[in-house]
């Protein structure tokens, strides 16, 4: 069924050349310059492009030997990753200041719901422009915006005027924006994909729009009918907000796309492990957890429950977050998952004392304390659970 | 099934039973009640598994039977008809039909069969205690039940038969609530059972203050008739714990002070308190209380009252929120507070009483 509420205002900020933007910033000789940021070794592959060396036909996700051969010249940087986390972390807050409803795709990507902000920020389009204009003033870096109705056409906008661009398309405009792109524009769309639909002799969404049920079914199966909806713009996912900012979360998107229950589960365990060894070195205890679940086709689901009394223990918290994707499995049998979270909430670090235990809560229970220990020692992965056994096998 | 009613010979006994009907059931009977009509007579019975109500008038009943149907739409036709309506209710094939006057209702119906009654509870003993007196006991306590606690048997109430007194207790690990009272006949053996916080809190809503209760108790459920209305709860398999070791027995320091001007200044403490801990700072001098509280933003808050102490001077925080429900659940003028330590248990009471009391551990500020 599709929603029928208010018109929808959201916005996808997309930072322009993330990583090779800052390390210009940082270091002016750069200005100007062709600058890859990527590993340099072996197989490194290229993270970012200036767009002095894009010219050339780099792109991110290169291998590094690739770019170098069509620009030589570039200059290579390895990146900095805590660097640029910090930054990231620096443009999330300022789009906290006008929406809470903030969806990460990565440090330098977000979809941003700002219907409910409208009434006290300006319209979508007054808000674009503010946070376009606080992210210049907070880190002089640039940012393009797309502003649609749903989260697909606001992806596609923020692509059509890059760099620093600002892209509004409205309900109205949508079809003859969307018609004359390429096909490859279609986020969702792979290269291999892209090429089969091109070799239909589709190159358009129009055409992809248009094209009958029997020339796109065996490309895209049962998707076939949501692919034609994506080409006519028409999205209703929602966004889903990040994990609160005053929660410590652990998660991992999957190299491949996971359906086996009992791996998720054990994957689940590890993050939840992690989540609670961080809620340790804090000293403080949650009372929520929450499980993140992103199916392959990017539909993101959250399930939380409370707990109490509020603990940091891995196995208390462990088993409430793998009670929820049990839930959430026996609801969704045989989906493929591609990313799992753990967060906890609700934190406190005030020390009730229990009329039944001895010390306060912060005390870790003796074996989460030694565990705890052990990898501080001798690494992360010196010492795991049983239950996560699926992370020794890699 | 066929019979005729007014809407409220229907609608007060759903009213009564409708607490426990949830709306999201995984189960598709639990969002239903159950109705069962015979000998002049309509039952209607809700359960969530863990507490069964069932609640009985009088009706003409043209065809006995029984039959389930949504609980909570059910009540919101009853709800919305005029008051006095005559009301004609009969099943057709897998339907339901409810007439009355020109409005004409058919609802959807699964069978009685699928409803999952508790039937015969296997009763140990029968407390018999005046109503009352139960419903004070629970009044008192209630309110310290853990909610959703991994120590899954504290989300319930303690009670507790020994000889002529009946004794209720709660605890959700930081604070303890304790209340006794009399049986009208002893009890024929010591018993310990732990009454499901949804039970309790279903109890408490039926409970009046006239007559006597009877109260069956079974080795797992327990059965009471109130009214109209029979309730029905599971108990919680589980050992509680021993109460009777963090109760401090001989505090050695006592202060007594006004109740109502203590809550008052609690209170208003409290105002600038950490919203979510609700920590409290408690300084103790001869005859002198001092309230202190901060939050976050840095503001604070102070407050004095004059009590009558003798003893060391003392500092220790408590969560306020725990020291109000415990005052506003005593009923004396004055009220004794026992204390220890900063890191020991407070004992708070009646002066010299011991029919009820409550027990809240400090919090390090």
């Amino acid at each position: 069924m599709r929603s029928t509420g208010p018109a929808r205002a959201i916005l996808h900020v997309d930072m322009d050349a993330f990583y090779a933007s800052i390390e210009q910033r940082d270091d002016p000789t750069l200005k100007g310059k062709p600058v890859i940021v990527g590993g340099t070794a072996g197989r490194g592959v290229v993270a970012a492009a200036s767009y002095e060396v894009r010219k050339f036909g780099v792109h991110s996700a290169m291998p590094m030997s690739t770019a170098l051969r069509l620009c030589p010249h570039a200059v290579c940087i390895t990146p900095r990753m805590q660097h640029y986390q910090s930054i990231s972390a620096q443009i999330f807050s300022i789009f906290r200041e006008f929406t809470p409803v903030v969806e990460g795709l990565s440090l330098d990507e977000a979809f941003l719901d700002v219907t409910a902000s409208q009434a006290l920020h300006g319209d979508a389009v007054h808000i674009a422009r503010a946070i376009k204009a606080r992210i210049w003033q907070a880190t002089h870096l640039t940012a393009s915006v797309g502003v649609a109705h749903n989260k697909l056409v606001a992806k596609i906008a923020s692509d059509l005027n890059k760099p620093d661009g600002l892209t509004v398309v409205t309900p109205e405009t949508t079809r003859a924006i969307l018609d004359p792109l390429s096909v490859r524009r279609l986020p969702g769309l792979g290269r291999k994909t892209g090429a089969r639909v091109e070799e239909l002799g589709i190159h358009t969404f129009a055409e992809l729009r248009r094209a009958p049920d029997a020339v796109l079914w065996p490309v895209f199966g049962r998707y076939t009918h949501r692919v034609r909806e994506r080409a006519s713009g028409i999205d209703d996912r929602p966004v889903v907000a990040d994990l609160e900012e005053k929660s410590i979360s652990a998660e991992d998107t999957f190299s491949t796309d996971i359906a086996d229950p009992a791996r998720l589960q054990s994957e689940l365990a590890r993050l939840a492990d992690l989540a609670c060894a961080r809620l340790r070195r804090k000293a403080l205890v949650a009372g929520c957890v929450t499980v993140k679940i992103r199916r392959h086709d990017f539909t993101t689901f959250t399930r939380q429950r409370r707990i109490s009394p509020p603990t940091n223990d891995t196995r208390a918290l462990g088993s409430v977050a793998r009670e929820l994707l049990a839930l959430w499995l026996a609801g969704n049998p045989g989906v493929r998952i591609r990313l799992l979270g753990v967060g906890v909430t609700h934190l406190s670090d005030a020390d009730q004392l229990d009329l039944f235990r001895s010390g306060p809560p912060r005390a870790a229970s003796a074996l989460d304390g030694t565990l705890d220990a052990i990898r501080q020692k001798f690494g992360a992965r010196a010492l795991t659970r049983a239950g996560n056994l699926e992370d020794l096998a890699d | 099934m066929k019979l005729t009613a007014t809407r409220e010979d229907i609608l007060s006994p759903l009213q009564s039973v409708i607490g426990v009907v949830e709306r999201r059931q995984t189960m598709p009977v639990l969002a239903n009640v159950l109705l069962s009509a015979r000998d002049e007579r309509l039952s209607i019975t809700g359960t969530d598994l863990e507490v069964e109500l069932m609640a009985t008038s009088t009706v003409s009943v043209q065809s006995g039977g029984d039959i389930t149907v949504p609980g909570r739409k059910l009540l919101d036709i009853f709800k919305a008809l005029p008051e006095k309506t005559s009301v004609t209710l009969s099943t057709e094939g897998d339907r339901v039909s409810l007439r009355a006057g020109r409005s004409r209702f058919t609802l959807s119906s699964l069978s009685a069969t699928e409803f999952p009654l508790v039937d015969e509870i296997n009763a140990q003993q029968t407390l018999t205690v005046a109503q009352g007196e139960f419903r004070r006991l629970i009044d008192k306590t209630h309110f310290s039940m853990a909610q959703q606690d991994v120590r899954y048997y504290l989300n319930g109430m303690l009670l507790e038969t020994e000889g002529k007194s009946l004794r209720a207790v709660a605890t959700d690990g930081h604070r303890l609530a304790l209340c006794e009272t009399e049986l009208a006949e002893r009890a024929k053996s010591p018993q310990q059972v732990i009454v499901p916080r949804k039970g309790v809190l279903e109890l408490q809503r039926i409970l009046g203050t006239e007559g006597n209760l009877e109260l069956a108790v079974g080795t797992n459920h327990v059965r009471a008739q109130v009214g109209n209305v029979r309730f029905t709860s599971k108990l919680i398999d589980g050992r509680f714990p021993e109460y009777g070791r963090v109760i401090p027995t001989n505090p050695s320091k006592v202060l007594e002070a006004d109740r109502d001007a203590l809550r008052h200044a609690l209170q208003r403490t409290a105002i600038l308190s950490n919203e979510k801990y609700r920590g409290i700072r408690l300084m103790l001098r001869p005859d002198l209380l001092t309230l202190q509280a901060h939050n976050p933003e840095q503001e604070e808050a102070e407050d004095q009252i004059e009590v009558s102490y003798k003893g060391d001077e003392l500092e220790v925080g408590f969560n306020v929120n725990y020291l109000l429900e415990a005052l506003a659940a005593i009923d004396s003028e004055k009220v004794e507070i026992g204390l220890t330590d900063a890191n020991s248990s407070c004992l708070i009471r009646t002066p010299g009483a011991t029919a009820a009391r409550y027990v809240v551990m400090p919090m390090r500020l």
